[in-house]
């Protein structure tokens, strides 16, 4: 069990992705299974994946949320919110102060559910930091970026953020760390769904091989593309294999230690967990020890992603991600 | 789309005074607003329809699809259906109609990104 002392263990909402979109819970049956199966208390919830009214909460419906977790004994630590820039495809972004107010509209929601942090996203230019840290002060609540694939600890947006960081020097602001960032391999699960939709073994081999070369994440994919095309492989089944780019990169798992000392809450991304409690693409044991050691005591919620390609029963994956977990910190 | 992402919603076809009614899933896994998801294309079997005066109805609002990419600030929440009422189109109830829709997301933190997510479907009208 996690203690007071180490990492919790929790679970984001967003792992149930495909039992939300088809309408087999609603939110307060999903609270109460994840309750039930005792993958809480903490939880993280996406704002616009959960919330009808978001991004503006009304005081009733943040009310009768604040009963819904406290009737099944959750703790709503993590709200994700978002930076919708380009909200007219083609055309030019939002300006800044519409998008620091958007993130203000965000922030007031989720305090106002009784979230302690929300995570944010890298597509905020960093230079509205210094408008929406004071802002997030004053509310009391905290601000993590989320740093997912292709960004991890080296790449240069982290470093500018790290940089106002020093700056701004506010306890409120830091970093999400999202495993997908590392991973060690191309999920097994995954190959096996493009091969479901009919890629070929060749075509899967070029792309184990393109996937661990330099490049942005479009980059690879228009690499694997071309290469593809050229050699007679279906537009359907390139698209299938070039999910790979997009949801995960090759990192170093131990690159991770230069975030330890500001990351407040983490992402356990996982894509499968088999029954002896091994992790198909990330390398776990690696990871989690560099958190403990750091002195990390906040939240890793199980984010199981496998839902993006595959069916399988989500509770059961976020209970074996647990139990791996526990067993990792408690080595 | 992802394995359990769909187009033509639950509640499927529908013959109304004011036409056809057809309900829409949006394909992503978290609410967008409108103005960022379009109605690329519609076929009821197998012709293509005219989607002019067509209209956008949710949650008790109504605009013509032709002024959806104004729709910057109402979202389209990822569990409801949003509906397209068509004028034009005519069926009797217990009719069947192959439907063919594809719903094109840009989603709007992923600049130049637009997906492309077709369905077809066979309908009995309701």
């Amino acid at each position: 069990m996690a203690t007071a002392t180490g990492p919790q263990m929790g679970v984001t909402l967003y792992s149930f992705t495909n039992e939300w979109l088809t309408r087999q819970f609603e939110l307060p049956t999903l609270l109460a299974e994840v309750a039930r199966r005792g993958l809480g208390p903490n939880i993280e919830i996406i704002g616009f994946q959960n919330f009808k009214e978001f991004p503006d909460v009304s005081d009733d419906f943040a009310a009768k949320f604040k009963d819904m977790v406290a009737e099944v004994g959750l703790n709503p630590v993590s709200c994700a919110i978002n930076s919708d820039r380009f909200l007219k495809p083609g055309q030019q972004p939002i300006d800044d102060a519409a998008l620091v107010e958007y993130h203000k509209r965000q922030l007031r929601s989720a305090k106002k559910m009784g979230f302690s942090l929300v995570r944010y996203q890298f597509a905020l230019p960093v230079h509205l930091l210094p408008e929406i840290a004071p802002y997030a002060e004053e509310l009391g609540i905290r601000m993590g970026v989320e740093v997912h694939a292709p960004m991890w600890a080296g790449h240069p947006a982290v470093q500018a953020y790290a940089e106002m960081y020093d700056k701004l020097n506010t306890p409120v602001l830091g970093w999400i760390p999202d495993f997908g960032g590392t991973a060690s391999r191309i999920p097994e699960s995954m190959l096996d769904a493009a091969r479901r939709t009919g890629a070929a073994e060749s075509l899967l081999d070029k792309l184990k091989d393109v996937w661990l070369e330099g490049g942005m994440s479009h980059e690879k994919a228009g690499r694997l593309r071309e290469w593809g095309l050229a050699h007679g492989h279906a537009p359907l089944h390139i698209q299938a294999a070039c999910l790979a780019f997009f949801i995960l990169s090759n990192e170093d798992p131990k690159s991770w230690a230069q975030l330890v000392d500001r990351t407040i809450h983490i992402h356990g991304k996982f894509y499968g967990v088999s029954e002896d409690l091994v992790e198909e693409a990330i390398d776990y044991a690696t990871i989690l020890p560099l958190f403990r050691d750091g002195g990390f005591t906040g939240t890793i919620v199980s984010e199981w992603e496998g839902h993006a390609y595959d069916t399988r029963d989500a509770f059961v994956q976020v209970e074996r991600h647990q139990a791996m977990c526990r067993k990792i910190l408690a080595a | 789309m992802l394995p359990v992402e769909r187009v033509i919603g639950e509640e499927g076809l529908a013959a109304t005074p004011d036409g056809l009614r057809l309900a829409m899933r949006l394909p992503w896994y978290r609410s967008l607003p409108f103005s960022t998801v379009s109605v690329a294309a519609l076929a009821i079997d197998g012709q293509a329809v005219d989607l002019s005066g067509a209209r956008v109805e949710y949650d008790g609002q109504s605009w013509p699809l032709a002024a959806q990419g104004e729709q910057v600030d109402t979202f389209w929440f990822v569990r409801d259906s949003a509906f397209l009422v068509l004028p034009d189109q005519e069926a009797s109830p217990g009719a069947e109609r192959e439907v063919a829709l594809t719903i094109n997301v840009s989603p709007p933190y992923i600049p130049g990104m637009t997906r492309t997510n077709p369905q077809t479907a066979t309908l009995r009208v309701a």
